[in-house]
């Protein structure tokens, strides 16, 4: 048995575990301790992760593979913990009561994400899972003075746990038909029977729901709305890139169904997702609410990737990926700022924010452009990866759905432009920004435009990466 | 490396913008007079660039390469040839004009010049580069600086300036959507992976199936249209144009919109010659719908920048069907006429701009007899006017015949259409010019002080490119054709060596 | 392919049918006589006093939580407490872990005063 192929895990499940040991021994006052050691071991973590790469194996009888691409989907999720625990620490900090919790669910739902990412089979994905999603449901019902977040949280639990039910279900199904529960030893076959169908078709749903593809996202705008902001900003990034991380793994990295039975539904989820998830973000008054249909839409654009199905795609996938947790991250941890000083979250309030602080004023633009998809920001390089990997199939019409889309979105983000840099403020009082948040708009900024102009630096590894999923 | 002044020219106005950040925002001298400066240079070092190009050598020259997305194939190549070195010059005789045509902004002054020096230095990019991507990249570099600079500084007079700004960008933006496909398309259609590129050159050596080509072109020619304001695709142009401060309109219907001419004929043209054939005949087509529609929309206008919006739309009709025609000839002509029509236009709505900060209108019926008051706005006015209705003796006269007698050869009756257009234009501009400048003098502007000082420099560099490019057209022309020979002649061979192959081609 | 699905669909017919045939007999055939017996629920305990829908206290689901873990913990121990012989040293160190991860829990319940009843 390699151990080495589980340190990045055993140490987050250690980190978790002092975490929790930490918040115990230290009494309820030393709460910002907990938030920079929270910081500290999650860059430790991402450190280990760098030590990973290249190791490509699999072990534990074919129950756990760390590719490359592993690797690289568990940087993305650490490092949107990282960015939220910066831009978040202060907000969290604001909650009555004891918020020691919050850090230690954080790690825990991060060491499901990376399992997921990890998985080599059905079981390990779906405990992953659950510990990733349990974890979501504590964290979306944080804020307890809130009635908003209460509600949030019992609808997550609800049908979360519905949407695991429809995943354990088709996953019987798979291995029911299949044999096995590993992905490796699932044989190919090309002409599927019903019952592996039907498995898929649950699988699709199960997944759906957690990718907030549309007509399984109904769950999303409500969520995002009422959940305690960072808790938003980690769910609507690292979940949703873990939800991808296992899908792919479940759908490219073999199941017995042959391609040609899953790839028609992927192609119209991922159409009707762009679609609709743009669409309704339109007339959204609320910043929360109009970046939750934004992710939605954004999910649409993800799932092209998947529906390419070659190391190209996949290549787009992991980009985007990345590039749209750093961009989201960016964007929400400017709506916390602006929500800790006005109290608000619609989206009038960013009134005459660049007078009232540049830098977020900046940050949020280019965050938003780069949703867009707007060159020079990186979000532009990452749609052009995902379409032209679809386009070099012959097949046109998802690419072409997705690239109008994203020009009609810049209509929404374009709005919250606007309002932030036309209108006067109503109360002209600069809001502060603490250090830890400067960190993490900076960074996401730098980030954004640095990989829009030379995206090299990151589609070097994701490529390598994509190619290692596909044992090349 | 060697020293390119193409590429300085392009990062004057980018440093400048820098520079502009850290300057405080109080400082309103300081900071028009670095704009200024900084655009003074791009200039200088184009014009330079314009007439230091070897004309026996011809090609593209004062290239720069540098390798950029190695696995994607894009390159920063930058490189100016006879067909964009016009287009550069005219994007810095504008882009200067248009800084002093702002030079009475005093609301976010800062804001206002660092945008203003983005939007010109994305534009320049589009016009030098030599890479695809690069090309897409400056491209969009534009749109955004011209919709923040519509929504805040723009004016509301029959649409909000939030309209018109959201409308040009959601227009844009759409018709860019299609042109990514359709570049996207070609780039991954050219060659294998691993050998792909995005160099203009190799993607023109590249051979297309002749469905692909028209599939293609079609895409393109949307994209490019849309922001050319082709018919139909023309409506965001003359409501953008009236929402916009004085400078992005000078910039959008002087420059912007050439980049759909230079791009489809770069692009579209060069690399997708069955294409081009296939569609040519339906462009020309929706060209005289350009002429004659807008030309008659423009008689009807009362708002003066809806006047020379809608005159703007109509002569990109002209640009169109010279394209169109697919020969030597109205290729220079529609080339030569973006040119003329640049400074033309940019001319004119820099007078608009002084007489609405003078007179707060731009409604014609409350204007009357300016002639008395401004002469010297209504010199220009009048110079830009007599040039759009094509006078001999100034800017336009020798592009727009060039362009009548190439698209007579291809598309004869099209052609006699399009030439009728010339009296449309030319009721709606002697209407707008007799009702705004000429007439009683009224005593309500006897007040209105005429331009002077740096607010003289639009006039002046404008007015003096109109005539002595009309005095001396072959300054002009010779520049087009060394650029549009060669394209043409590639195409024409490919198409004919394709015909010969193939044998589909009507 | 469209008969194989055919039987799927008498399947579910005759599934159908077959519950309803029983409640129609038992219908048909019993004797009704409503006595005030009959309206409590069956075999649930005792008679309730008063409003049913009452909350439960919170600390009596922690309370059971803390017990269905250490419950399923055995579940784990016993087998490995059987085999422990042939196991070695490796998965004495892994329960180990295992229990002191629990544990971990169990200091956490304490300390956040879960076995208090208020």
């Amino acid at each position: 048995m390699n151990f080495n192929l589980l340190s990045t895990e055993i140490a987050t499940a250690l980190f978790g575990s002092v975490l929790l040991i930490l918040s115990l021994v230290t009494g309820k006052d030393a709460r910002r301790g907990l938030g920079h050691a929270t910081l500290a071991g999650l860059l430790v973590l991402l450190l280990i992760t760098f030590t990973q790469y290249g190791i490509n194996s699999g072990g534990f009888s074919g129950t756990w593979i760390l590719d490359d691409y592993a690797v690289f989907m568990k940087q993305v999720f650490i490092i949107a913990a990282i960015l939220v625990v910066f831009a978040g620490k202060s907000y969290v900090e604001d909650f009555t009561g004891n918020c020691n919790e919050f850090y230690v669910l954080m790690v825990f739902a991060l060491l499901g994400m990376m399992g997921m990412a990890s998985a080599g089979d059905l079981i390990t994905l779906y405990v992953s899972l659950e510990t990733m999603t349990i974890s979501f449901y504590i964290l979306v019902a944080y804020n307890l003075t809130s009635g908003k977040s209460a509600e949030a949280g019992l609808k997550y639990l609800i049908l979360g746990a519905l949407s695991s039910a429809v995943i354990l279900y088709g996953m019987s199904l798979v291995y029911g038909a299949a044999g096995t529960t590993l992905f490796a030893k699932m044989p190919p076959v090309s002409v599927a029977s019903p019952v592996l169908l039907l498995g898929a078709v649950m699988l699709v749903a199960g997944f759906g729901f957690k990718i907030a593809a549309v007509p399984f996202h109904m769950w999303s705008p409500d969520i995002y709305e009422g959940a305690p902001t960072p808790v938003t900003a980690f769910l609507a990034v690292a979940s949703k890139a873990a939800g991808f991380a296992a899908m792919l793994r479940v759908f490219l990295g073999g199941t017995p169904v042959a391609p040609d039975n899953w790839l028609g539904i992927i192609a119209v989820l991922a159409a009707i997702t762009m679609i609709i998830g743009n669409l309704v973000a339109i007339p959204q008054t609320g910043i929360k609410r109009m970046l939750a249909y934004s992710s939605i839409a954004q999910a649409g654009y993800i799932l092209v990737g998947l529906m390419a199905a070659d190391p190209a795609g996949v290549n787009g996938v992991l980009f985007y990926s990345m590039i749209y947790a750093v961009a989201n991250v960016g964007a929400f941890a400017v709506v916390i700022a602006v929500e800790r000083a006005t109290g608000s979250d619609e989206i009038a309030v960013f009134g005459g924010l660049w007078q009232r602080q540049p830098l977020l004023a900046s940050v949020m633009t280019v965050c938003l452009l780069s949703l867009a998809g707007i060159p020079p920001m990186a979000g532009f390089v990452g749609k052009f990866l995902l379409f032209s990997a679809i386009m070099d199939q012959g097949i046109y019409w998802p690419a072409f759905i997705g690239f109008v889309m994203s020009m009609i979105s810049v209509y929404y983000y374009l709005r919250v432009a606007l309002v932030i840099w036309r209108d006067e403020p109503k109360d002209p009082a600069p809001i502060a920004v603490e250090s830890g948040m400067r960190l993490a708009v900076m960074a996401a900024l730098a980030v954004t435009v640095v990989l829009g102009v030379y995206p090299a630096v990151l589609s070097d590894l994701s490529l390598a990466a994509a190619k290692s999923f596909f044992g090349m | 490396m060697n020293f390119s002044p193409i590429a300085i020219a392009l990062l004057a106005p980018i440093v400048g913008a820098m520079l502009l950040i850290f300057i405080p925002k109080d400082e309103r001298r300081l900071i028009r007079w670095i704009a200024a400066f900084s655009m003074g240079i791009a200039l200088l070092l184009s014009l330079a660039a314009y007439f230091m190009y070897d004309f026996v050598k011809g090609g593209f020259q004062y290239t720069i390469s540098i390798p950029w997305v190695k696995e994607l194939g894009i390159t920063l190549a930058l490189g100016a040839d006879g067909l964009s070195l016009p287009m550069l010059l005219l994007t810095n005789l504008i882009g200067f004009s248009a800084i002093f045509a702002s030079w009475n902004i005093d609301k976010r002054t800062k804001e206002f010049f660092i945008l203003l020096l983005l939007l010109i230095a994305g534009v320049m990019g589009t016009f030098v580069s030599l890479d695809l991507f690069v090309f897409f990249l400056f491209y969009e570099v534009v749109v955004i600086p011209i919709y923040i600079m519509v929504i805040i500084w723009g004016s509301s007079k029959r649409v909000t300036k939030e309209y018109a700004g959201m409308k040009l960008t959601i227009y844009l933006l759409i018709g860019s959507a299609f042109l990514l496909v359709g570049l996207v398309a070609l780039y991954l259609n050219a060659y294998p992976a691993g050998q792909r590129t995005f160099l203009m050159s190799a993607l023109a050596q590249a051979s297309f199936s002749e469905s692909f080509q028209i599939y293609c072109f079609a895409l393109l020619a949307f994209g490019f249209g849309s922001l050319l304001s082709m018919f139909p695709f023309h409506s965001w142009s003359p409501d953008g144009y009236a929402g916009a401060p004085t400078a992005v309109s000078m910039i959008h219907a002087g420059v912007l919109k050439k980049i759909g001419g230079y791009g489809l004929l770069r692009i579209g043209v060069l690399t997708l010659p069955l294409g081009a054939k296939f569609w040519a005949p339906v462009i020309a087509l929706l060209a005289v719908g350009n002429v004659a529609y807008a030309g008659f929309i423009a008689l009807a206008q009362k708002d003066l920048k809806y006047v020379v919006g809608y005159s703007s739309v109509s002569h990109m009709g002209y640009v169109l069907i010279g394209l169109a025609a697919m020969n030597v000839i109205g290729v220079n002509g529609a080339v030569a006429n973006m040119f003329a029509h640049g400074v033309m236009s940019a001319l004119f709505f820099a007078m608009i701009g002084w007489v609405y900060e003078r007179t707060h209108t731009r409604w014609i019926p409350d204007l009357g007899g300016l002639g008395h008051q401004m002469p010297r706005v209504a010199t220009g006015m009048l110079l830009a006017g007599m040039a759009g209705l094509g006078l001999p003796g100034l800017v336009s006269f020798v592009p727009e015949f060039t362009i009548f007698i190439g698209s007579f050869a291809a598309y004869p009756v099209l052609a006699v259409l399009a030439i009728a257009g010339v009296v449309i234009t030319a009721l709606y501009t002697l209407r707008v010019l007799a009702n705004v400048l000429f007439g009683p003098r009224r005593a309500e502007f006897d007040d209105l002080q005429d331009i002077k000082g740096p607010e003289m420099v639009p006039l002046v560099v404008l007015g003096a490119v109109l005539i002595l490019a009309g005095m001396f057209p072959w300054y002009l022309m010779d520049m087009v054709n060394a650029g549009v020979q060669p394209i043409v002649d590639t195409v024409l061979a490919k198409v004919s060596q394709m015909t010969a192959l193939g044998g589909g081609v009507k | 392919m469209l008969k194989e699905y055919f039987g799927v669909l008498l399947f579910a017919g005759v599934a159908a049918i077959i519950p309803l045939a029983v409640f129609a007999v038992s219908y048909l055939l019993s004797t009704k006589k409503d006595t005030p017996e009959k309206g409590l629920a069956y075999e649930c305990g005792m008679d309730t006093r008063g409003e049913t829908w009452v909350q439960f206290k919170s600390g009596y689901f922690l309370y059971a939580l803390i017990f269905v873990v250490f419950d399923v913990e055995t579940v784990f121990l016993y087998p490995w407490a059987v085999k422990f012989g042939q196991l070695g040293l490796f998965a004495f160190v892994e329960m180990l872990i295992f229990i002191a991860i629990l544990l971990i829990g169990y200091w956490y319940a304490w300390k956040e005063q879960v076995f208090r009843w208020k």
